[in-house]
């Protein structure tokens, strides 16, 4: 396994400051950069877990057609046209017609051009199952559906679905009008209340079209309610009390009729010679109702509709992702991810890319990684006791340069603090790590380096990098074993990419894996410039190198780095079977 | 072993590209079709392909019997399969890198799904209509309903690529052509 590095998201915990690395609990908090969003009403980092999911729109993934809202649940979630999924397999089932009447002679004639025949039937190109053999085919290859409907609607537990909305029909109305009478008068004066009411929205909105008020009808409020009394106040007060429900048949005597269940599954289980003639979980628990046993009971299913989603902040409510309405479409309206917005970090360890591949070192590490990820073995492991360097590319996705500060959060201490720690206190965690501690700075991105491969840094005027070199590696002189080697400090910049040596000593006794906190702080120039500077905003910039500098924010985030598992000391040869 | 002596037999009416690996005794029937990169390996016994065949690019026909290896009629080798049934019958399918052992015969009609693997240590012999299909190899008859339009299919399948093919490729000749 290649390092990671997971970015954190403290919508968990009250406070900014993460889990330490160690607890299980870590995991939890950090994310992958490409799961992560960000909201730029409230400059934090936003992951799948806190942000508020709403659906945009359904959609069949056969036909790609974009179902109305509307028709989803009269359609119950599931395709109304020609879109049939295959019981057997699940596969896309194909119309087909029937094949010319055979001549009876043995011999197979095949006509060159097919006209099709009825019937048609639904054919499984994977699995080769049919429709025919269920009893079912059409005499004209469209509508499916809604020749099919006649089944689906006939079969009992539709029957009896349909008669239990309609029994309960009554109450939910009741329920709906006394809860929006109730509701609708407090939630409009505070707005807290207002906001709470949007995650649902649709109840909201139906609540309150059935509070309006029509001309010739009495409006429902408290007041006239409780002066009315009576008959009102009875579907108030006994909102549990509803007419008994009767079902349109005995359960005991439905197993009879293909519902499934009972003692007609006891005889067919007794007479059974073929295992295949029970229809497997994995074919059953597609559909929507309890089927029978029988492999030769399934029908082809109409295959269930896909939906959508945009994602909403859950502080500001602002859209954060939101697909484009057409189901063709891959692309979004609204995508504010926080790989647009983060610097994205990539750890490597340069002794396992050697053992890997001698030659891929001197190429940029965001491609060597992907070349040392599938064998780094015992060879590539890190050994207790030892200390190795590793590289920490950063690649700005801003068009504007940043300067960055990385610091290592210490295992066991409340305070973040620099992983330079005095060597008593490197007792306790099983590891030290020593970054830089000076900021370095990242050039901004630009579209035109995506496609020059090798280009020479100074060109960009990056080429002062020897300040941050060298403070870099006063962090690490203690370390620096190699002597002329440089690990510890800004190693390479690159367009909009710079490397980053660390350096980890791990301890004699150390276990599990190297895995540490780091926060990273970054600078960049202020889009919105405070009002108070907000005339010569654009003026600073040309000035920039005099007294002055220009607008600046800061961002911090935390990340968990984890460079891979430590092989202990007492066994060496062990075989790293992770 | 002896080394193996190369004869191959290609009907006039069959296209088999410049770019395939013979080895052994082959027969090719009329109207077969063999793909470029294609791979047959008559290693013990004799391959006999009949017509109508289409063998697509990295298919890999091995006879590892002494005894002759017939495929029938209008079979198709899909891309990247291996076959080395000691009998295939008519009108199979062997999908994208299937993998059938030489234990198994195969009857007619017979559909072998995408990556199956069919590797009995025991000798078997498939049904015609036998489909193996999914990542378990699961297995179930075939009611033989459309099979008129698939082979319809696959004769014109075979009758566009021998007039393409040749367009693009240069064909090998039997030897006695």
């Amino acid at each position: 396994m290649p390092p990671t590095v997971d970015y954190h998201c403290p919508c968990l915990s009250r406070t900014t400051v993460p889990p330490p690395p160690h607890l299980p609990s870590s995991s939890h908090s950090f994310h992958a950069l490409h799961t992560l969003f960000f909201c730029e009403e409230c400059d934090a980092v936003r992951c799948n877990r806190c942000v508020s999911v709403e659906v945009s729109g359904y959609y069949c993934p056969n036909c790609l057609f974009e179902v109305p809202s509307a028709s989803v649940r009269a359609e119950k979630n599931r395709c109304a046209r020609n879109c049939f999924m295959c019981p057997n397999c699940r596969n896309t089932l194909s119309v087909v017609p029937s094949d010319p009447p055979d001549p009876g002679d043995g011999r197979l004639t095949i006509p060159i051009s097919t006209i099709g025949e009825p019937p048609f039937f639904l054919y499984c190109n994977h699995c080769r199952w049919d429709s025919a053999e269920v009893g079912i085919t059409f005499e004209k290859p469209t509508g499916l559906a809604a020749q099919l409907q006649k089944f689906e609607d006939s079969a009992p537990d539709s029957l009896e679905f349909e008669r239990l909305k309609e029994h309960f029909e009554p109450v939910i109305r009741a329920s709906s009008l006394s809860s929006s009478t109730s509701t609708a008068p407090a939630a409009h004066p505070s707005s807290a209340a207002h906001s709470h009411r949007r995650t649902n929205s649709i109840t909201a909105a139906a609540s309150a079209a059935l509070a309006r008020d029509i001309p010739g009808v009495s409006k429902y409020n408290p007041l006239a309610r409780s002066g009315r009394g009576g008959s009102s106040k009875d579907k108030t007060a006994n909102r549990d009390e509803m007419p008994e429900y009767r079902s349109r048949l005995d359960i005991s005597s439905a197993s009879s009729l293909g519902t499934g269940g009972g003692d007609a599954d006891v005889d067919s289980m007794r007479h059974l010679e073929n295992v295949s003639e029970v229809a497997n979980l994995e074919q059953r628990w597609v559909n929507s109702w309890a089927t029978s046993l029988q492999t030769a009971d399934l029908k082809p299913l109409r295959i269930p509709l896909h939906s959508k989603r945009s994602k909403r902040c859950p502080a500001c409510a602002h859209i954060l992702i939101k697909p484009e309405q057409k189901a063709q479409s891959v692309r979004y309206k609204i995508k504010l991810v926080a790989a647009n917005y983060l610097p994205a970090i990539t750890a490597a360890l340069p002794h396992q890319q050697e053992a890997a591949n001698p030659d891929a070192v001197k190429r940029t590490l965001g491609k060597s990684t992907t070349v040392a990820a599938d064998d780094d073995r015992a060879t590539a492991g890190m050994h207790a006791g030892k200390t190795y360097p590793f590289h920490l590319a950063l690649t700005n996705p801003l068009y504007d340069p940043i300067q960055v500060r990385l610091t290592v959060q210490r295992v066991h201490a409340p305070a973040p603090a620099s992983g330079r720690a005095s060597p008593e206190k490197a007792r306790r965690p099983p590891f030290a790590v020593s970054l830089p501690s000076a900021s370095f700075p990242i050039a901004a991105f630009a579209e035109a380096w995506e496609y020059e491969d090798d280009e020479d840094d100074d060109m960009f005027g990056l080429d002062d990098d020897d300040e941050f070199g060298i403070a870099g590696r006063v962090a690490g002189r203690e370390k620096d074993t190699r002597g002329k080697i440089k690990t510890v400090g800004v190693l390479e910049k690159k367009a909009n990419v710079t490397v980053v040596g660390g350096e980890v000593v791990i301890g004699k006794e150390a276990r599990g894996n190297v895995k540490f906190n780091m926060l990273v702080s970054y600078t960049y120039r202020s889009d919105d410039p405070t009002p108070s500077e907000s005339n010569d905003a654009e003026g600073t910039v040309s000035k920039a190198a005099a007294s002055k500098p220009p607008e600046t924010k800061t961002f911090a985030f935390y990340t968990v780095v984890d460079l891979g598992p430590i092989i202990p000391r007492e066994e060496p040869r062990v075989e790293s079977d992770f | 072993m002896a080394p193996i002596r190369d004869k191959y037999t290609i009907h006039s009416k069959a296209v088999v590209c410049q770019d395939v690996e013979l080895k052994g005794d082959i027969t090719i029937g009329s109207g077969t079709i063999v793909h470029p990169k294609a791979t047959i390996f008559a290693i013990a016994g004799p391959i006999v392909i009949g017509s109508g065949c289409i063998i697509e690019e990295g298919a890999i026909i091995v006879n590892r019997r002494k005894e002759v290896m017939r495929i029938g009629d209008d079979n198709l080798f899909e891309i990247g399969c291996r076959v080395e049934s000691p009998t295939v019958g008519d009108f199979n399918t062997i999908s994208t890198r299937a993998r059938v052992h030489h234990t198994v015969r195969i009857a007619s009609y017979c559909v072998v799904g995408a990556g199956c693997l069919v590797v009995p240590t025991d000798d078997e012999y498939l049904d015609d209509y036998t489909v193996i299909y999914g990542p378990a190899a699961e297995r179930r008859t075939w009611s033989g309903r459309g099979k008129v339009q698939e082979a319809d299919l696959r004769r014109k399948h075979a009758e566009y690529l021998r007039e393409m093919l040749p367009k693009f490729n240069r064909l090998r000749r039997g030897e006695g052509s």
